[in-house]
């Protein structure tokens, strides 16, 4: 039996294809040693929900078979792969990362999962989360029913949310990718946190069938990788229409960075302000160094300013709005009762009461955001901006309060990004830029609707001339 | 949502899911700065949708902005 070295643990999905393919190691070897690791070091960061070691030996038997009779499905053949706990798995508890739901099993998979697996990926296991998600808004980092997601990088910080587990499992060497979802920063969040590449795909790009719903008209479902080339990988196979999502866009998305534009003709717009003021002090350096990397790659660099709308009370409005409808059961039954987070049952229970008229005031304003970012991102094809401003906090740091004192920047620069991204539906790439006070930091790439070709062309050079997403945490 | 009845097999996987929950790290001791209660916590989460109404309401629009929502027939 051929032992799997530490190194594969860390690579890239295209490193291990290949080495499955020259048959250096079978997949039920390799899935046997991520299951092995995924399970004795997941708990120690509350990072695994549930451990699929079982059916994932049989999915890694019958792609070995096919290996043998060389019929290749893909780049993802065989790749030990994870998802949130978000997504249905037929027949096994999807938990949501709530008290209320920890005997919760679906008789259906979400097609997400459904697809990677006629791909020949095994699915090892159910990644921990931020309880439903984050619901309207939380306080703390163990609003989990697996407690607080811990950074790899350092224990004592969170790992950020809500896609904790897939962030941490990726960092970690646990799983070569996972899959995420973001309603308002859920992927890009973690991803930067943890030191990975996470991409949100365009609202409507990969099927939510299967997924809980947080809010039906900002869900997406997205890959962390270890790359931005593994993102694209992964896309490909998860994008496209479904009948079973109403939202699905009816588009697929076939990665072929060597069909994307010359990086001299995309046109990156960023505010100054974000590099020199918002990011943290200790940041500051290596963002620096991150936008000089980017003006290196020949794209035409420009300064942006966001379209002025009150973007925090529209996503929270519209989030509380669909949340509190979406659990509304949750909520009458008292269960809601059994979440971790005081400040998360408390806004369901309060989002029952928003008005209509202010939803849909929500959604009116959200309109003209739309054509704002159809304007702006006329004049330029990407924007660029830090995914946060700083290191991860600490897991005791309450979430909803300033981890400093330092007055934010009078201009607003692109601080918003979050937020307005989601609610223009727009696509964006987390790519690791460097280290602040030892935790990874990373910048965002955010671009028109169905761009992820441009984005992914633009990280996949920008880690061509770096190796900040090469780094590996401290292990025990 | 479609749930389903587990057979024996199936308690057995979702116990063994509780068996992961009891091996995760102890959850640390919070900074509590000064708890709300839930009526408070309600209170607080009412005062936050009351501002986002107030924001919202100082953004005027025009009768023919539609919002994003659209019915299909």
């Amino acid at each position: 039996m051929a032992s799997i070295p530490d190194d594969i643990f860390f690579a890239t999905i295209t490193e291990i294809n290949q080495k499955l393919k020259a048959k250096e190691f079978s997949v039920q070897e390799l899935t046997k040693a991520f299951s092995d690791r995924l399970e004795r070091l997941g708990p120690t960061y509350n990072a695994l929900a549930l451990s699929l070691r079982k059916p994932a030996h049989r999915e890694a038997r019958d792609v070995d078979g096919d290996i043998k009779r060389e019929r290749f499905r893909g780049a993802l053949q065989g790749i030990p792969f994870g998802a949130k706990d978000l997504l249905s798995y037929a027949k096994y508890p999807t938990t949501w990362g709530a008290r209320p739901y920890s005997g919760q099993v679906f008789d259906y998979t979400a097609t997400s999962l459904t697809k990677l697996a006629k791909m020949g990926a095994i699915l090892t296991g159910k990644l921990a989360m931020v309880e439903l998600a984050g619901g309207p808004a939380y306080r703390y980092a163990n609003a989990s029913l697996t407690g607080p997601g811990l950074n790899p990088w350092d224990r004592t910080r969170w790992s950020g949310g809500s896609s904790s587990g897939s962030g941490i499992a990726v960092a970690a060497g646990l799983v070569t990718f996972a899959l995420g979802s973001e309603t308002s920063g859920s992927i890009l969040t973690p991803s930067a946190f943890c030191g990975v590449t996470g991409l949100r795909p365009t609202y409507g790009l990969v099927s939510r069938h299967g997924a809980m719903g947080l809010s039906w008209t900002l869900d997406k479902i997205g890959p962390m990788c270890r790359s931005a080339e593994d993102c694209g990988l992964v896309l490909h196979e998860i994008a496209g229409a479904d009948g079973q999502d109403p939202a699905t866009a009816g588009k697929s998305f076939y990665y072929a960075p060597q069909f994307s534009r010359d990086l001299k003709f995309i046109r990156v717009g960023f505010a100054p302000v974000d590099f020199d003021e918002a990011a943290e002090p200790a940041a500051r350096p290596d963002f620096a160094k991150a936008l000089e990397i980017i003006r290196s790659l020949g794209v035409q660099v420009t300064e942006v300013k966001l379209p002025e709308f009150p973007y925090g009370p529209i996503i929270s409005t519209i989030i509380s709005s669909e949340a509190a409808s979406i659990f509304e059961p949750l909520i009458k039954s008292g269960k809601v009762d059994e979440l971790a987070d005081p400040k998360q049952i408390a806004g369901l229970k309060a989002g029952l009461e928003i008005p209509a008229t202010d939803y849909l005031k929500a959604m009116r304003i959200r309109s003209l955001i739309q054509s704002a970012f159809s304007d702006l991102l006329d004049d330029v094809d990407v924007l660029l901006a830090p995914s946060r401003f700083g290191p991860a906090p600490k897991i005791t740091q309450p979430l909803d309060r300033p981890g400093s004192d330092r007055p934010m920047p009078a201009a607003p620069g692109l601080a918003a990004l979050i937020p307005a991204g989601n609610l223009a539906g727009l696509p964006a790439l987390s790519l690791p830029c460097g280290f602040a006070d030892g935790m990874p930091i990373a910048i965002q790439l955010v671009g028109r609707p169905f761009t992820e070709n441009t984005l992914l062309a633009i990280g996949r050079d920008f880690q061509a001339r770096t190796d900040w997403h090469r780094r590996r945490p401290p292990m025990d | 949502m479609a749930t389903i009845k587990l057979t024996r097999r199936e308690v057995a996987t979702a116990l063994s899911a509780s068996v992961v929950l009891r091996a995760q790290a102890p959850a640390p001791q919070l900074s509590q700065n000064p708890a709300l209660s839930p009526d408070d916590e309600l209170k607080a989460a009412r005062d936050s949708n009351r501002q986002n109404s107030e924001q919202l309401a100082k953004f005027p629009l025009p009768m023919s902005t539609e919002p994003v929502v659209h019915f299909k027939a």
